[in-house]
C-alpha cells in the first residue's frame, strides 16, 4: 500500500496554539458570576464525622456558601456506585472532601476552609490491601455487598472486598505436577501518581432553566453527562459538558471523580458557576492515585524451559473507593501471564478497599505491575533451569494459533514479539558485556517482553462526524480527548490519506462539547487510533460515495463507474469526464439553479469488534487489539552512592502502522521516562495512620531531565492489523510496561541481587550490596 | 488591605497599577492582565510551569509578589512572538516534536529563551541544567533538548531580547 501522508513528519495542528500559551485550558476560563471553591480535607484517613462547625468561615466577607455532607443521599460510580460527592457520616481517606466553601474569590473561600473545625472519632487505618483483608479488620463500606455494580463485577459483602476477578484456563495442578522447576515470588509496584502538570479541575453551573453545564480537565465527558443527569434526575440532553485543552492525563482524569463534587457545591448556588482547581496537594490526594498492587506469582516449567502453570494472586489496595480502580485489577489479573502462553493458569485478584485515595486508571492500566513480577520470574526461572533467558522466553510466546489467559486466540495481526525482541537485543546484547565492573560502577544489562491488551466496555465506540465545505476543504468533529498524545493529529493524517485531500485543507476540532461532539466512550487504553481512525475511515467512505452518488446524477452515469481522486468524481474510463470536489460538497447545482444530490456529511463509529463480559471461568473477548513490544536497558550502578544511571534505554513495539514518526517517538520517550520514574524514583507514600508523606513533586521525585535516560533507542515493527487505520495500533501506554522488569533484571546483572519491589532507590541497593 | 501602585513593562507594554501587596506576579499576569500562558502547576516553585522572564532572567512567576516588579521588565509567552513570526525557539519546538500537551511548553520555552539569551551557543549539559527546574511529563525531554539545541544560535536579535 503506497500512502502519501501517513508515515509523514506532519506537524500536529495544536503545537501553535501551545507554544504561543493561546490555547485554553480550564483554569484560563472566565465566565460571568465566576465562583470560587475551596475544600476541606480530613486530617484523619478514617474516621466518624462527630460534629462540624462553620460558624465562624459562614461570617467571613466574600463567603458565598458553606456546603457539608449532611443529608447528601446521592451515590455514583461508572462501575460500582461506591462513591460521594462528600464525605456524609464518615471520612475514608485523607484527600475526601469534607467541608466544601464557595466564595466570591479563591482567597476567601481558602480563608474561610482554614477556619472550619470538624471533630472526628478515629476508626482503624488500613493502608494495604493485606491490612484490610484481615479477619478482625473494620468494614470501610459497611453495606458494600449492597451497591449497585455492573455484571462481571464480585463484591463480597461482609469483607473490604470490592471484587473478586479469577481467570481459570486448564488445570493449573495438573500443570504444576508436570513442571520439573516450580518458582515462586512476590513483588510489588506501590502507589505512583500520574502527575499531569496541569492539576485536574473543573466548573460547574446549575442554570435557571434546570439546565447543566460542566467545564472539566477529563477525559470523559459523556461519563460525566450522563452520571451527573442520573444524580440529579434530568435527561440526559440536559446536561452539556465541556473539556478544554487538557494538560496531561497519563489516566486519572478518566472516569468521573472530582466532578460531583463540584457539582454538588454548585447545585447549592443554583444560577452562578464555581469554579475548583486541584492544588498540587488535592492533585496528588484528592483525584486518582496509581498501582498499590501485589502480585504473588508461581510458575511451574518443564526442564526445557516450556511452561506449564501459571497461578498468580494480585492483591489491590484499591483506596477508598473501587469504581475506579476494579479495572485496573481485572486487566492486571488476565494480563499477567505476560508474553507468553500457559497452558493452565489460575489467576487470582482482589480489589480490597484502603483508606487511602482510590485508586484509578494510570498509563499501563494493570499491566506494568503483573508484567514487573513475570519479566522478572522468567529470568530467575531461566538461571534456575541453566537456559539462556531469551531462548527461555523464545520458547513460550504469545502469538499466531497462541492462545492467551482468556481463552483468546491470537493471529499475526495481532504483531510480532519476536522481531521486537530481535530489535532491542540488537540494541544492546550485540556485543558481549565490556565490562562488569570498575573503580566507580558496575554495570549491567537487562530485558523484558511486554504485551498489552485493550480495556473495553460492550459499548466502547468513538464516533466521527465529517463534513465537505464549498471550496472541498473538511472539518473533523469526534469526543476523543486530545491530552497531548498528539490524538488530533492522527485523526488529521488519517482521514487525509483516506480523502486523498492534503492535511492543511482538513481541520479538526480543538475542544469537546457534548452538545455539539459525536459521542465517545471515553478515551483510554491506547484504543483510540485503532477505534476511534476506524471511524474516520469509515467517515471518510461514507463521504466519497456520497460525493460519487452526486458525480453519478451530474455525470449521468452509474456510481460504479466512477473514481475519485481527492480533487475529482472522474469516469474511470475516461479521467476528462469528471466534476470537481468542491462543487458536489453541498449537492451539484447546475446553471439554471437546478440542485440534486445531499450535503456531504457523514457520521461513522467503531466499537471494539468483539467484546464481552468474563464467563464462569473468567474468560471472555477483549477485542484482539494485542499488542506486543519489547524493552531493554544498559545501566551503570555508582558503588559509592548506590545510584543507578540508566546509558542506554532501547524500546520496539509492533504498532503495525507508524502513523507518525516524531510523534510516535514522542509517546515512547516519554512513556520509558515515566516508567523509569516509578522503577527508580516515585512512590506515593502514606503513613500508619493514612496520612500522605510527599504529596508535592520534589518528595515524589518527579522524574526531572537529570533522570532521563543517556539515550533512547526506539524502532518499531509494522505487521498490520485488522482493525486499525492502514494497519495500526496502539501505543500509548505501552513504553512504560517493560520498563520496570528491565531495569531490575539489568541491576542483577550489575550486581547479582534479585529485587521484587520498585521503587529502587540508592539507599535499597547499598543496603543490599552491604549484606551481600 | 491597602494597594500598592505598580509600574511594570510586560511584553514591551508599560502598566501603571494598583494592587494588592501580595498578589503573586503569576495572578497579577493571568488575572490582571488576561496573560494566562503562564500556568500555575504546583505553586510553589517546583514545576518551572509559571516561569516568566524577568529583566532577561527565567524566574518561577509563583514565588514571586508584584511588587517586587516595580520598574522591571517581564517577558511571558504571549510575548515572545509577534502574532505573526515565531520566535525561533517556539518554530524549533514545533519541528521537533517537543509539544505534547503544552501546559509545561510556556515555561519550558521561556527558560530555554533566557539561556539562549545568556549564552547563544550552550553545550547540551547546559541545556539541561537551563531547564532541569521545569518539569514535564509527556516528553522524557529528549525532544526538548533536541528542540532547544536546534534553535540555539539561531536568534537574530528580536525585539524581546533586546530589553
Amino acid at each position: 500500500m503506497t500512502l502519501k501522508y501517513i508515515g509523514k513528519d506532519i506537524t500536529r495542528p495544536d503545537a501553535t496554539g501551545k507554544i504561543t500559551g493561546r490555547v485554553q485550558f480550564l483554569d484560563d476560563i472566565k465566565l460571568p458570576g465566576l465562583l470560587h471553591a475551596a475544600i476541606l480535607r480530613p486530617d484523619c484517613a478514617h474516621g466518624r464525622i462527630l460534629s462540624i462547625d462553620t460558624a465562624e468561615a459562614e461570617k467571613l466577607p466574600g463567603v458565598v456558601k458553606v456546603v457539608t455532607g449532611k443529608g447528601c443521599e446521592m451515590v455514583y460510580g461508572d462501575n460500582i456506585r461506591d462513591l460521594t460527592p462528600i464525605a456524609v457520616d464518615k471520612v475514608n481517606f485523607i484527600g475526601q472532601p469534607v467541608v466544601g466553601v464557595i466564595a466570591e474569590t479563591l482567597a476567601e473561600a481558602k480563608a474561610a476552609v482554614k477556619k472550619i473545625k470538624v471533630e472526628y472519632e478515629p476508626l482503624p487505618v488500613y493502608t494495604d490491601a493485606r491490612d484490610a483483608l484481615k479477619k478482625d479488620a473494620v468494614l470501610i463500606h459497611e453495606n458494600s455487598g449492597e451497591f449497585w455494580h455492573l455484571p462481571g463485577i464480585e463484591p463480597i459483602g461482609g469483607t473490604n472486598i470490592a471484587n473478586r476477578y479469577t481467570v481459570k484456563k486448564g488445570d493449573v495442578e495438573k500443570g504444576f505436577a508436570e513442571a520439573d522447576e516450580i518458582l515462586e515470588g512476590e513483588f510489588n509496584y506501590p502507589f505512583g501518581s500520574c502527575s499531569a502538570i496541569e492539576p485536574h479541575g473543573s466548573i460547574a453551573w446549575f442554570h435557571e432553566d434546570k439546565t447543566i453545564e460542566v467545564w472539566s480537565s477529563s477525559i470523559c465527558p459523556f461519563i460525566i453527562r450522563e452520571e451527573v443527569a442520573r444524580v440529579y434526575g434530568l435527561p440526559i440532553c440536559d446536561v452539556r459538558v465541556h473539556i478544554p485543552e487538557l494538560g496531561g492525563c497519563f489516566g486519572y482524569k478518566s472516569d468521573i471523580t472530582v466532578e460531583q463534587t463540584i457539582a454538588y457545591l454548585a447545585s447549592q448556588v443554583p444560577g452562578r458557576p464555581v469554579k475548583w482547581v486541584a492544588t498540587r496537594k488535592e492533585d496528588f490526594l484528592s483525584t486518582l492515585i496509581g498501582h498499590g498492587i501485589r502480585t504473588r506469582i508461581k510458575i511451574g516449567a518443564k526442564k526445557d524451559g516450556t511452561l506449564t502453570a501459571l497461578k498468580t494472586e494480585i492483591l489491590h489496595s484499591t483506596g477508598a473507593s473501587a469504581d475506579t480502580g476494579v479495572h485496573v485489577l481485572i486487566a492486571s489479573t488476565h494480563n499477567s501471564t505476560g508474553t507468553y502462553e500457559f497452558p493452565n493458569c489460575f489467576l487470582d485478584g482482589y480489589s480490597v478497599y484502603t483508606n487511602t485515595p482510590p485508586v484509578g486508571a494510570f498509563r499501563g492500566y494493570g499491566h506494568q505491575e503483573s508484567h514487573l513480577a513475570m519479566e522478572r520470574m522468567i529470568d530467575i526461572l531461566a538461571r534456575k533451569l541453566k537456559l539462556d533467558p531469551f531462548d527461555l522466553r523464545e520458547k513460550n510466546y504469545l502469538g499466531p494459533g497462541k492462545v492467551t489467559a482468556l481463552g483468546e486466540t491470537l493471529h499475526t495481526t495481532n504483531g510480532n514479539v519476536r522481531k521486537c525482541v530481535e530489535i532491542v537485543r540488537r540494541a544492546v546484547f550485540s556485543a558481549p558485556k565490556a565490562k562488569a565492573e570498575d573503580e566507580n560502577y558496575y554495570y549491567g544489562r537487562g530485558f523484558a517482553a511486554l504485551m498489552k491488551s485493550p480495556k473495553g466496555a460492550p459499548f466502547s465506540s468513538k464516533s466521527c462526524y465529517l463534513k465537505f465545505n464549498r471550496d472541498g476543504s473538511v472539518c473533523i468533529n469526534m469526543g476523543g480527548a486530545e491530552v497531548g498524545q498528539g490524538l488530533r493529529n492522527v485523526v488529521r493524517m488519517v482521514a487525509a490519506e483516506a480523502l486523498k485531500i492534503a492535511p492543511e485543507r482538513i481541520r479538526v476540532y480543538t475542544e469537546i462539547d457534548t452538545q455539539f461532539s459525536p459521542w465517545e466512550w471515553q478515551t483510554i487504553g491506547s484504543m483510540f487510533t485503532t477505534q476511534g481512525g476506524r471511524a474516520v475511515v469509515r467517515a471518510a467512505e461514507k463521504a466519497i460515495a456520497e460525493l460519487k452518488k452526486t458525480a453519478g446524477i451530474v455525470l449521468r452515469t452509474e456510481v460504479d463507474r466512477l473514481d475519485y481522486d481527492g480533487d475529482y468524481v472522474f469516469v474511470k474510463s475516461d479521467p476528462t469526464i469528471r466534476v470537481p470536489v468542491p462543487e458536489l460538497g453541498r449537492g451539484y447545482t447546475f446553471d439554471d439553479g437546478v440542485t440534486v444530490g445531499d450535503v456531504v456529511h457523514t457520521t461513522a463509529d467503531a466499537r471494539l469488534p468483539i467484546q464481552s463480559n468474563p464467563d464462569e471461568n473468567g474468560q471472555g473477548r477483549m477485542g484482539i487489539t494485542y499488542t506486543f513490544g519489547a524493552q531493554a536497558c544498559e545501566v551503570r550502578i555508582e558503588k559509592k552512592t548506590g545510584k543507578v544511571i540508566i546509558d542506554h534505554f532501547a524500546s520496539s513495539f509492533d504498532v503495525g502502522r507508524v502513523i507518525n514518526p516524531v510523534q510516535i517517538r514522542g509517546q515512547v520517550a516519554g512513556g520509558v521516562m515515566m516508567g523509569v520514574g516509578a522503577a527508580l524514583h516515585e512512590e506515593l507514600k502514606f503513613d500508619a495512620e493514612g496520612k500522605a508523606l510527599n504529596p508535592m513533586f520534589r518528595r515524589y521525585r518527579f522524574p526531572t531531565i537529570k533522570d532521563a535516560p543517556g539515550r533512547q533507542t526506539i524502532e518499531f515493527v509494522e505487521t498490520p492489523g485488522e482493525i486499525g487505520p492502514f494497519g495500526a495500533r496502539g501505543i500509548g501506554e505501552h513504553p512504560v510496561v517493560g520498563v520496570a522488569p528491565a531495569v531490575l533484571n539489568a541491576v542483577y546483572d550489575a550486581i547479582g541481587i534479585d529485587f521484587y519491589e520498585i521503587p529502587l532507590s540508592p539507599e535499597k541497593i547499598l543496603e543490599a550490596l552491604e549484606k551481600k | 488591605m491597602k494597594k500598592i501602585k505598580l509600574d511594570i513593562t510586560v511584553n514591551g507594554v508599560k502598566h501603571s497599577l494598583k494592587v494588592d501587596p501580595n498578589l503573586r506576579l503569576l495572578d497579577l499576569l493571568r488575572e490582571e492582565l488576561d496573560l494566562t500562558g503562564t500556568k500555575e502547576g504546583c505553586g510553589i516553585g517546583e514545576c518551572g510551569a509559571c516561569t516568566v522572564i524577568l529583566d532577561g532572567k527565567a524566574v518561577n512567576s509563583c514565588l514571586i509578589l508584584a511588587g517586587q516588579c516595580a520598574g522591571r521588565e517581564i517577558v511571558t509567552i504571549e510575548g515572545l512572538s509577534d502574532g505573526e513570526k515565531l520566535h525561533p525557539l517556539q518554530q524549533a519546538f514545533l519541528d521537533h516534536g517537543a509539544v505534547q500537551c503544552g501546559f509545561c511548553t510556556p515555561g519550558m520555552i521561556l527558560s530555554a529563551a533566557a539561556l539562549l539569551h545568556a549564552n547563544p551557543a550552550p553545550t547540551e549539559d547546559e541545556i539541561r541544567v537551563a531547564i532541569s527546574g521545569n518539569l514535564c511529563r509527556c516528553t522524557g525531554y529528549t525532544q526538548i533538548v533536541e528542540a532547544v539545541q536546534a534553535a540555539a544560535g539561531k536568534d537574530k536579535g528580536d525585539w524581546w531580547l533586546q530589553i
